[in-house]
Formats: C-alpha cells, sequence, structure tokens
C-alpha cells in the first residue's frame, strides 16, 4: 500500500472512502425499501396532482415504475448528490488541499514528475468513486428481490450505476483540475457547486424551455442519465463523453500545475 | 563546471513584493556550505528554486550540473531535502512514511532507517500527529539523510531538536562530508552553522550579502561586552582600543561592543582592578550590521 502515491492516496483515504460508500449505498437500500409502498395506485394519484414541470426538475418522470422510481430516487437526486460530493471533496484535496496543508513539498521533492503526482492522485479518484459504485451496485442488486424491482435487470442496474461512478469522475475531476490548476481548495468546490447547480437545471428544465433547449447537451447529467440507463441500458457513448470531458480536466490539470510555483 | 550549486542573478518576485534580488552563490564539491540570512531574507525561496518547487523569476539556477527545472526526478533522486517545518499527513506512522518515500526513491535499506531512528531516538512506530515537533523534525532528517545523497538541501534543519539531539544532528553532517557528500543548509542563527560550516553566505533582502570561511566571520563578528570594575572608570579611558565601539561607562561598569581580536580591550581592561567579565556570544543581527557598514563603505566614500 506504501508503494506508489497511486496506493498511497487510496490507503490515506481508507476511512472516508468506507464511510461514503457505505453512506451512499444506505441511502440506495433506503429509497429501495421505500419502494413498495410507492408503487400502489393512491401513490399514483396524488403524484398526478404535482404540475409536470415541478416532478421533472426534481428528476421524478414516472415514480410508480419501478426503474422511474429508482430512477428518480437513488439515481435520480441523491445517489448523484452523495457521489458529486464525495468525488470532489476528494478531488479538491488531492492536490489542493494537500497544498495548502504544506504537505506537497516533502513530496514533490523526491523523484517523481508533478504530472505523475497528478495521474496517480486522478487514479486513485477514479478508484475510489469505484469502490463507492461497487458498493450502490452491490445492495441495490441485493435489494431487488425484496423490495420487488427485480424486473429492472441487474444489467441496468449495472449501467445505472457505471454512469453514476462516471459522473462522480467527471465532477470529481473538475474539482481535482481547479484545485490542482489554483491550489485553492475552495475555488474547487466552488466551481463544482456552480457547474453542477447550472447544468442540473440545464437538463431538467432545457426541455420546458424552448430557448434553453441547447443548453441541455452541455449539461453532464443528460449524458448521465438522459437515455435512462435503468430501462435501456449502458449508454456507451453517453458514458465515454462523461470519461473524455473528465479525462480532459485532469490533462488541462497536469498542464496548469506543472507550470507555477507550488504555494509554501 | 564543477560546482555542486550554482545560481546567477537568481531573482524571484511575488507580485510586488521582492523574494529574491539577484542572488549569485556558488557550492563547491565536498563542502559544508551555511546559508544564513534572517526571517525573510529569501533562504527558503532559494532552497525551493533548487527543488524546483518554485521557478524563478530571472538569472538561472543549477544543481549538480542540472537546471532544476528540467533535471526532474533523476536529478531529485541524488538530492535530500528537509523543510524547517517538517509537514506531511499525521495519520501515519514514522515508519508508513518513510517506507513509502523510500520506495519512491527506488528503496533504502532498512538497517539504514533503523539504524539513524536509533540514533535520532525516534519511535518510527508512533503517528506522526502523536509527535512533539522536535520528534517530527527528526522524521524529516531521517528522509533526508537515508539513501545517502550527493546533496543534502536542509532548509533550518534544527528547529525544534534540542541540544543533544542538535550534536547528532552536526555528528550526521560531519559523517555525510567525510562520506564525500555536500550540505547546503539554511540558518537564521550563527551557532547552528558555525559548528559545520566550511563556508558561510550571508543573505539579505535578496541578495548575498558576504561569503566567508566560518573563521573569517568569527573574527568580524560584533560581540557585547559588559565588564565590571572594583573601582568606577575615568570616562575616556576605552576610547583608544582597537576593535571597540559603542563605550559606555557607569561608574565601575563598561559597557562596548567588540568586533574582532579582544587583546587591546583586555590590556586596557587590565589597568584596573576587575571584577567581572561577561563576552556575548555574537549576535547574528548585529553581525549583519558590521557587513552593513562594510557595505556601505564604498557610498559613504
Amino acid at each position: 500500500m506504501l508503494r506508489s502515491v497511486f496506493s498511497k492516496t487510496l490507503w490515506e483515504q481508507r476511512r472516508g472512502i468506507i464511510g461514503w460508500s457505505s453512506g451512499i449505498a444506505a441511502v440506495g437500500v433506503l429509497h429501495a425499501s421505500f419502494y413498495p409502498s410507492m408503487a400502489n395506485p393512491d401513490m399514483a394519484a396524488a403524484i398526478e396532482a404535482f404540475p409536470d414541470g415541478m416532478l421533472e426538475a426534481l428528476g421524478f418522470t414516472d415514480i410508480t415504475s419501478s426503474a422511474g422510481y429508482l430512477g428518480g430516487a437513488t439515481y435520480g437526486i441523491l445517489g448523484p448528490v452523495l457521489i458529486i460530493i464525495f468525488a470532489s471533496t476528494f478531488g479538491a484535496r488531492a492536490i489542493a488541499g494537500e497544498e495548502e496543508a504544506g504537505r506537497l513539498d516533502v513530496l514533490l521533492a523526491h523523484p517523481v514528475a508533478r504530472w505523475s503526482v497528478l495521474v496517480q492522485r486522478a487514479g486513485a479518484l477514479v478508484v475510489a468513486v469505484a469502490i463507492a459504485g461497487i458498493a450502490v451496485f452491490a445492495v441495490m442488486t441485493a435489494a431487488a428481490g425484496p423490495a420487488q424491482y427485480a424486473q429492472i435487470g441487474v444489467a441496468n442496474l449495472a449501467a445505472a450505476t457505471v454512469q453514476l461512478v462516471l459522473l462522480g469522475c467527471f465532477f470529481g475531476a473538475l474539482a481535482f483540475s481547479v484545485g490542482a490548476i489554483t491550489g485553492r481548495r475552495s475555488f474547487a468546490l466552488a466551481t463544482v457547486v456552480a457547474v453542477a447547480i447550472l447544468t442540473y437545471f440545464a437538463n431538467t428544465l432545457g426541455p420546458s424551455v424552448d430557448a434553453l433547449a441547447w443548453s441541455r447537451d452541455l449539461s453532464p447529467f443528460r449524458y448521465y442519465s438522459g437515455s435512462q440507463p435503468l430501462v435501456n441500458g449502458w449508454p456507451a457513448a453517453d458514458g465515454l463523453v462523461l470519461f473524455l470531458v473528465g479525462a480532459a480536466f485532469v490533462a488541462v490539470g497536469v498542464l496548469g500545475f506543472s507550470r507555477r510555483d507550488l504555494a509554501t | 563546471m564543477t560546482d555542486i550549486i550554482r545560481t546567477e542573478a537568481l531573482g524571484k518576485s511575488y507580485g510586488d513584493r521582492r523574494g529574491l534580488d539577484g542572488l549569485t552563490l556558488d557550492v563547491q564539491p565536498g563542502e559544508i556550505y551555511g546559508f544564513l540570512g534572517p526571517n525573510g531574507a529569501g533562504k527558503t525561496t532559494t532552497i525551493r528554486i533548487l527543488l524546483d518547487l518554485i521557478r524563478p523569476s530571472h538569472g538561472r539556477a543549477s544543481v549538480l550540473g542540472r537546471d532544476p527545472r528540467d533535471g526532474g526526478p533523476a536529478l531529485r533522486r541524488r538530492l535530500g531535502y528537509l523543510a524547517g517545518d517538517f509537514t506531511v499527513d499525521g495519520g501515519q506512522t514514522g515508519s508508513e512514511l518513510l517506507t513509502h518515500l523510500a520506495h519512491l526513491r527506488g528503496g533504502v535499506a532498512q538497517q539504514r532507517i533503523e539504524l539513524l531512528a536509533a540514533r535520532l531516538d525516534l519511535d518510527v512506530n508512533a503517528r506522526i500527529k502523536s509527535l512533539s515537533k522536535g520528534n517530527r523534525q527528526k522524521v524529516g532528517l531521517i528522509q533526508a539523510f537515508m539513501h545517502e545523497p550527493e546533496l543534502l538541501i536542509l532548509d533550518e534543519p534544527t528547529s525544534g531538536l534540542d541540544p543533544m539531539l542538535q550534536q547528532t544532528f552536526v555528528a550526521l553532517v560531519r559523517e555525510a562530508k567525510a562520506a564525500g557528500q555536500t550540505v547546503f543548509m539554511s540558518s537564521h542563527v550563527l551557532p547552528e552553522v558555525q559548528q559545520t560550516a566550511d563556508r558561510v553566505g550571508i543573505i539579505r533582502d535578496g541578495r548575498m550579502v558576504a561569503v566567508e570561511t566560518v573563521e573569517t566571520l568569527r573574527r568580524r563578528a560584533v560581540r557585547r561586552v559588559e565588564i565590571q570594575f572594583d573601582v568606577p572608570v575615568a570616562s575616556d579611558a576605552f576610547a583608544g582600543p582597537a576593535n571597540v565601539a559603542d563605550v559606555k561607562i557607569d561608574g565601575p561598569t563598561l559597557r562596548c561592543s567588540l568586533a574582532g581580536r579582544a587583546d587591546a580591550l583586555i590590556k586596557a581592561a587590565a589597568r584596573y582592578p576587575v571584577e567581572s567579565m561577561v563576552i556575548e556570544e555574537p549576535d547574528l543581527e548585529e553581525l549583519f550590521f558590521a557587513y552593513y557598514q562594510v557595505e556601505e563603505v564604498p557610498h559613504a566614500a
């Protein structure tokens, strides 16, 4: 665990990774356990009373079908919010947080290139978020039978979870990169909050406001769940977009970080 | 170009604040070079440029014949570095950190780490956050010395170490020299380097004010002197002796400063019955002042 910057980073963050993974998985279980009580006609009638636009903005389209419910609940709001918080705090800490704490001097005075430190830490970020994804997938699959949503299928649950991981990596990479370029954890996190809120509403409100329709294609949330992976399986092209843009963030971060002075 | 470290007109500005202003220095193979200056003079800035943690605004630096900017990992493999405030993640044990850093260096004999830890009396199995400042600095010393690098760059290395450990540190530095390693060590206090250094460079406001051997420095250093006589002394009795300045006579008490040989002062004092005599260790600030006066002579003339 102490051999490389990559494994050392994961080892140092093990408590956070375990905590967040179990937390996000627990939210999944909680949502799943509510599903049986949602899937009845009374609830459908109650939901009808809400205006369509509002439900869409909140991520719910068809709350009484299992895919609609989980797509709105675990995979709709709370799952993405939690994984984005986890990934972006991890990403912001990986370089900017370490730098602000004065811990990068010792590491970078060793025979390891700056780009290598960044690539290894970005790799650790991906693995950390993937571990959280595996935990979510494990509990959602295990709960499928008891909570009566087995018809979604393991493959579609896996597809939605892979998208969740990629969404987390996208925002994690954004925080990572802004942090690496500016050296400020607060800038990194503020950027994520601003981008996440704007693009979330671009995705949900875009379709109902004609003038903003174009903005939906710029939203990571559209690539995350626009094709409804719980119903239609894994959208490889959308997933690739999230991955490649995230990788581009890291590449820009490497360029910026390699050129600048390290803060004292 | 056999210099181990060489900087030419090295400059670094932080906005309007100037960190370094044309610093030129050279460190020769196998020497122990003391880099002295008050806090804020630019010592850490210089060292961080040598390690490529920051980049100079102008001028050039070379370390082991390479520009730090281009040297990359291959160059840093040959260096050992200790920051004045050695900061690492506190959740790990000293042993975990040292094993990790040894891996980054491509491996260091475990015995070497254990030997250094034993000499410094450090428990490497304690979590770093539970260690005192001094013990934390020991972890830093071990990681700097463990791979026996060609060049040791030490920034205020003994801050927080108690006097006994400072002696262990002095021994480590002398052994490094004996093994042919070069040491570049910064400090804001002279005693820290005068035991080991061959040469001392004095930096002030980002410029090198003087480079001297430690012997020369000691001779030129200003020391405060206070002599108690049994009887009151004539007010002009100490106007004459060489190297004496700032004479103040208050009844039987003489206070003055001494720069250089004490012979003339002692002989002048010997004319009176002496009750006691105190010569303070040289104060570095006064040493700088002495250098400033030397520096300013051409302007005054």
